[in-house]
């Protein structure tokens, strides 16, 4: 399956110009503009080498698009890289977690855009990045990988035709945009924004008096501030509206046999995609405003290393009702059935959490009576908090083991539902202390691949749970091992 | 028995005691020395008199680690130190007051690296290194020729691949 190797598009070089332009601005800008008639040694030296180093840049970038070359041979992709120092890295398709792809405004003007491949390790730079493609050599690129994975599987040709059929599950409308808009407060963005306007305008004009005398007249004509201030409300959301529309806009949910699909964006475009089989646990987050209106942001948890922009994307639409959210995650992830209703733990658990030795408290009771006496009723305060967190972590904190998956959930403002099957849990520990012994209960810790590695821990389990927990864990990895090795 | 999981079959060394007698004995004497000179330096150029509190303390401290960490903890240790290692699992074990019971699946390991400082060097003992894709625990002090065993049987078992172990369901 080898084929030529292949360069960038000749726009990665356009692309690269721009983003140097940004960059140096506001050095261009300092050295050539705001100090033109300086003619101090470092600022005229400044001058050189901002030349030099532009110049240089410009040759690296030439040298690089030259230089940097990719090819697919066989399962893997290949990729050499480096002006100086000439590297070659091999990444294979199996290794490759999800893949997401960006079209920003300047992709769009050269009708291009980008792609990322995921790899799983934690050594930055693991992910395969082709800043600059054509759309078709992307398309080409992501159906050499598919034929891949399809063909892998015992999946016939009949099947393989048939499983390239996506099927959509969800499109933002009006109504949604609408409410995320309110959701995501970012109506409230004016706020500081008229703020930085003002301020700004009082330094180049006389502005304090004026404002003065049109409070006085706005205070006499108290509806005229009503009507402002209604005003201000209604182009704030609008400005929200638009924001939302620009981030959120044309969110498409869609998967076919083997995959998750999201799109979403407007103008800038950006999409992910990620095979069901990766996906590690499923998180369902609601924050306080988004529980009030009944809505849920459901995120899928990959291995692959994720900037928070593609953090963004790999969540399944944000402002989805919580019911529709449920539904749509029965049909994408059937392996993980979410339950609604959790229970909390026993009281003891409550009473054991306020017994545990205040370490903090007693470090800063010490601290402070040995430094600063006056200050001691400090460690009063810090007492308090403590009490205050444990009381609301035991309110907010409750488990739930069904089937072939766990599911905790924790938080206090922002409440967070984490599940996850237990063929992605990669180790499993049961921990109790002298002081759990006398309660009877014990600390459940596992660990699931992500970047970075998530870590569940549950303080609290009864000793029963904590101990059908491991032994479930043990028996379902050794059945499923054995089943594999006799098959 | 506080809870009914199978306790794992292997101990570790008895000489893992001396081992760890030894190398905390070391490690307290530097922290020590190194204390004693900056107490001598804030005596001796008069540093705040803070500095000296909190050196003091420091001190305190370090003597009741040492007297723990050199008497009572090593014997713990060993006692208490149990894993076992078949075809499936890694199962470790260990802890008195802190019990704590770990699982890795056999599949999920990554790697097994035996590793040996100069102190385990004269006892002939190795720890067994394991790690994953998340983290890596380590089997303190085993036998060299035991170490040996293991970690070839490790790495022939870890090569179940967890692709071949594809997501079809049970229920």
């Amino acid at each position: 399956m080898s084929q030529e190797v292949k360069r960038f598009h000749p726009a990665w070089i356009a692309v690269e110009l721009f983003a140097l332009m940004k960059n140096s601005i506001a050095i261009f800008l300092f050295l050539f503009v705001l100090k033109i008639n300086s003619t101090s040694d470092w600022i005229v030296w400044g001058r050189y080498l901002f030349l030099i180093g532009i110049a240089w840049t410009l040759i690296v970038i030439v040298l690089k698009w030259f230089l940097y070359r990719y090819e697919v041979v066989g399962d893997s992709f290949v990729l050499k890289e480096g002006v100086f120092v000439k590297e070659q890295r091999t990444v294979s398709f199996d290794k490759i977690q999800n893949h997401h792809s960006k079209t920003t405004f300047i992709h769009k003007w050269f009708g291009l855009t980008s792609l990322t491949l995921e790899t799983g390790t934690t050594v930055e730079g693991s992910a395969v990045n082709f800043p600059v493609l054509t759309v078709s050599e992307k398309e080409r690129i992501l159906s050499k990988l598919l034929d891949k994975d399809l063909s892998e599987g015992d999946v016939d040709q009949e099947k393989k035709e048939y499983g390239g059929v996506k099927k959509v599950h969800s499109r933002s409308s009006k109504k949604d945009l609408l409410k995320a808009s309110f959701t995501s407060l970012s109506f409230l963005a004016i706020f500081p924004l008229l703020t930085t306007i003002y301020f700004n305008l009082v330094d180049f004009f006389n502005i304090e008096d004026t404002a003065e005398g049109a409070f006085d007249y706005l205070l006499l004509h108290w509806w005229m501030l009503i009507i402002l201030f209604v005003l201000a409300m209604v182009i704030s959301v609008g400005i929200g509206y638009l924001q939302t529309t620009i981030k959120y806009g044309n969110y498409e949910i869609s998967d076919d046999s083997e995959r998750i699909y999201i799109k979403k964006g407007v103008g800038s475009t950006s999409s992910f995609a990620i095979s069901k089989e990766k996906v590690q646990a499923i998180v369902v987050e609601q924050s306080l405003v988004k529980r009030l209106l009944g809505l849920a942001s459901i995120k899928l948890i990959s291995v692959g290393e994720m900037k928070t922009e593609e953090q963004e994307t790999s969540s399944l639409y944000p402002f989805m009702s919580k019911h529709e959210a449920y539904l749509l995650l029965e049909t994408l992830l059937p392996q993980y059935p979410i339950q609604e209703k959790m229970e909390r733990f026993p009281i003891k658990v409550l009473w054991y959490k306020l017994l545990v030795p205040y370490y903090f408290t007693i470090i800063a009771a010490v601290g402070l009576f040995i430094f600063k006496k006056e200050w001691l009723w400090a460690a009063g305060v810090v007492f308090a908090i403590s009490l205050v967190t444990r009381v609301l972590d035991y309110f907010f904190t409750s488990y739930l083991r069904q089937g072939n998956t766990v599911q905790i959930r924790k938080g206090g403002l922002t409440n967070e539902t984490f599940i996850t099957h237990y063929n992605r849990i990669q180790q499993v520990s049961v921990e109790h202390s002298w002081l759990q012994r006398r309660f009877g209960i014990a600390t459940l810790y596992f660990q699931n691949r992500a970047n970075p590695l998530h870590i569940s821990e549950l303080n609290g389990v009864s000793k029963d749970e904590a101990e059908e927990f491991y032994n479930w864990f043990r028996g379902k990895r050794e059945r499923l091992v054995r089943r594999e090795r006799v098959s | 028995m506080y809870m009914t999981i199978k306790e794992p079959s292997e101990k570790i060394a008895n000489q893992a005691v001396k081992v760890w007698r030894i190398s905390n004995t070391i490690g307290h004497g530097i922290a020590i020395i190194v204390l004693g000179i900056l107490l001598y330096c804030s005596e001796h150029y008069q540093w705040y008199g803070w500095i000296q509190v909190t050196l003091y303390i420091i001190f305190g401290i370090i003597v009741l680690s040492a007297i723990y960490s050199i008497f009572i903890e090593p014997v713990f240790l060993q006692k208490t130190w149990r894993y076992e290692i078949d075809e499936d699992f890694v199962q470790m074990k260990n802890g008195k007051w802190n019990e704590s019971h770990t699982l890795v699946p056999m599949e999920k390991v990554e790697f097994v690296r035996t590793e040996q400082g100069p102190i385990m060097r004269k006892f002939e003992l190795f720890n067994l290194i394991i790690g994953t894709t998340t983290t890596q625990h380590t089997i303190p002090a085993i036998p060299a020729e035991k170490a040996k065993r293991l970690k070839a049987e490790i790495a022939q078992l870890a090569k179940v691949k967890e692709s071949d172990l594809t997501e079809r369901e049970e229920e």
